[in-house]
């Protein structure tokens, strides 16, 4: 049994070879917003402690590298909450994380050149990113510090040093 | 067998020995395979260290005993399932019989386990000392994996009883996947797997260290071990079962209580995900070793696969369990779904390439599992070595001294209940 991939099949639009899906957001950027109960984000979240213990991840879809995507960066956001003591300090954060400077598809500094092609526009590339990282962050939040006690939940936090695909998002440090 | 005294069976592995008498249920003694000798700390060969006065030869202890005793160094005489020094196996099994089985050897015939492969030197050293040191009646050398095979037909009616099947042995340091045909090992397709009970505890350890705080760290294996041994399960899809952890703690996260050792303090860890996640390398064992990712299903089936196309039927029809790492709940249940699934699908592939000409039969999959796992090799021997076919087989101390220790190379099979 491999690891998990995103059971979504239809997108309209695509940049680079990332599907632009619908996410059920408010944070405005390229992707329509829509009221579904699981759109891509929910998915990475539910599949992400099974398939954080991958290696190897074989790319079926498109729809796969947002998962990819959505999963390398869930696991900065547990490295940053790892910190944190209030969830206050916990949204801070996250918003700082998501929009702080990121490697493209593409650029140098990216891990998985070999599966994601540079697109033509990186423009709408960045701000889909964008989206994804800032939704991402406002759910996986409310995963995190669930609890009354405004502590990170540990069933989470200890994901943070597992490294899907032996890859990292921040670049070997 | 009347007015003869029970054989001695003893199954030395390479973490645990089982001693004890034939037609028992039980082996009478699990000792650790370990031995503790006084060696001087000199350079030069071990024989030259060793070289003792008086009687300190007999100055040694085994098993747990060995642990205890202070000044001492601990040796394991089997490595990898072999005999690696024999003079300190003579030692072993000197204080196996004496000491804890308390028999005269020269009234019991014994019944000792060798693993597949082993060499037939391996077997004349083993005769030599038996017969030679110990003056044995009678010795027989048995296969491990046929005697996991053996143990097996407890759990079965008696026409089903065969000697062909697959055996997968799981203990404490490897795995193997032997196929049997008629009480015979098909070397050639027999596949280790570095994936068995350490590593599924040095898995559970570092998921422990990630999450918890207050295990000492002088404790962190055995707290992993005992962890291991009354928590962990196999689950059917592991995304699922994240998805029931996170939504009912309370019901699925255990509680362990430890005691350290220095402070004599309580602590305390919540058991979560490494309750199936431990055993969960397996069948993924990518998630701890990065060098080996293929499942335990995958080299079950390649196996199989691989050997005579005439037995491959009934060694997926017959596909054993033994060892303790065997002993997860639901690990038949998922092995053999896992393997069947990948049988079915090769099945649909030749009928879809023959485009529906060709429709062939299906494969029954059955993985067996029997009360008897964790010893299953010490009890098949126990059962084996109760029958009266037992005395006809063994090798005698007359043809010993008749012929030599080369007679003990070739065991023959029995027990096939012809």
């Amino acid at each position: 049994m491999p690891a998990y991939h995103s059971e979504i099949e239809e997108f309209h639009s695509k940049v680079g070879n990332m599907a632009i899906l619908p996410l059920r957001t408010k944070v405005r950027g390229p992707a329509p917003s829509v009221n579904t109960d699981n759109d891509i984000i929910d998915e990475s979240l539910y599949y992400f402690k099974a398939n954080v213990f991958f290696r190897t991840y074989e790319v079926k879809s498109e729809v796969d590298r947002v998962l990819i995507y959505i999963t390398l960066y869930i696991t900065e956001c547990l490295k940053k909450l790892v910190r944190c003591t209030s969830k206050d300090q916990g949204q801070q954060d996250l918003y700082a994380l998501a929009i702080s400077s990121f490697a493209l598809p593409g650029d140098a500094g990216f891990p998985l050149n070999s599966v994601y092609t540079k697109p033509d526009n990186p423009d709408l590339m960045r701000e889909y990113l964008l989206q994804l990282r800032q939704e991402t962050g406002y759910r996986l939040l409310e995963k995190v510090f669930d609890t009354s006690d405004d502590k990170p939940n540990k069933w989470w936090i200890c994901f943070a040093r597992r490294k899907f695909m032996e890859k990292s998002l921040s670049g070997p440090v | 067998m009347a007015g003869r005294l029970p054989a001695c069976v003893i199954d030395v592995g390479t973490g645990y020995s089982k001693l004890g008498y034939a037609g028992n249920k039980e082996p009478q003694f699990i000792i650790p395979s370990a031995i503790a000798i006084k060696e001087s700390a000199g350079v030069g060969d071990t024989s030259k260290r060793r070289v003792t006065k008086g009687i300190e030869d007999l100055d040694f202890f085994i098993g747990d005993e060995a642990f205890d005793a202070t000044g001492y160094s601990i040796k394991y005489p089997v490595r990898h399932g072999l005999v690696e020094d024999w003079d300190l196996m003579e030692r072993f099994l000197e204080q196996c019989v004496f000491k804890y089985l308390r028999a005269e050897p020269e009234d019991h015939y014994f019944l000792l386990t060798e693993p597949p492969l082993n060499t037939p030197e391996n077997r004349e050293y083993t005769a030599e000392i038996m017969f030679e040191t110990f003056n044995v009646p009678g010795l027989y050398i048995a296969v491990q994996a046929v005697l996991a095979l053996a143990a097996s037909w407890a759990s079965r009616s008696a026409e089903e009883r065969t000697l062909t099947g697959i055996v997968v042995d799981s203990g404490d340091g490897v795995t193997h996947v032997i196929p049997v045909a008629e009480g015979y090992v098909i070397g050639s397709c027999i596949k280790h797997i570095p994936i068995a009970g350490r590593n599924i505890t040095s898995f559970i350890q570092s998921l422990l260290r990630e999450r918890e705080v207050g295990i000492p760290p002088e404790q962190s294996l055995e707290t992993a071990k005992a962890i291991k041994e009354k928590h962990c399960y196999i689950c059917p899809d592991i995304a699922k079962e994240f998805a029931k952890y996170d939504a009912e703690p309370n019901k699925w996260i255990r509680n362990y209580t430890g005691l350290n050792t220095v402070t004599k303090q309580p602590f305390n860890v919540d058991v979560g995900y490494e309750r199936f996640l431990g055993p969960e390398i397996f069948f993924h064992p990518e998630f701890s070793n990065p060098d080996f990712t293929i499942p335990l299903s995958e080299i079950v089936d390649n196996v199989i696969q691989n050997c005579p196309i005439d037995v491959r039927r009934p060694l997926y029809n017959n596909i054993v369990l033994s060892g303790g790492s065997t002993m997860f709940k639901d690990f038949g249940r998922r092995l053999q779904r896992d393997i069947k699934r990948s049988v079915d699908t090769r099945l649909r592939i030749s009928e879809n390439l023959s485009e529906g000409r060709i429709k062939p039969k299906p494969i029954d999959v059955s993985v067996i599992t029997h009360h008897m796992q964790r010893y299953a090799v010490w009890f098949g021997g126990s059962m084996l070595a109760s029958t009266p076919e037992f005395y006809q087989v063994c090798h005698t101390k007359a043809a010993y001294e008749e012929y030599g220790p080369s007679i003990c190379r070739h065991n023959p099979v029995f027990g096939t209940m012809t």
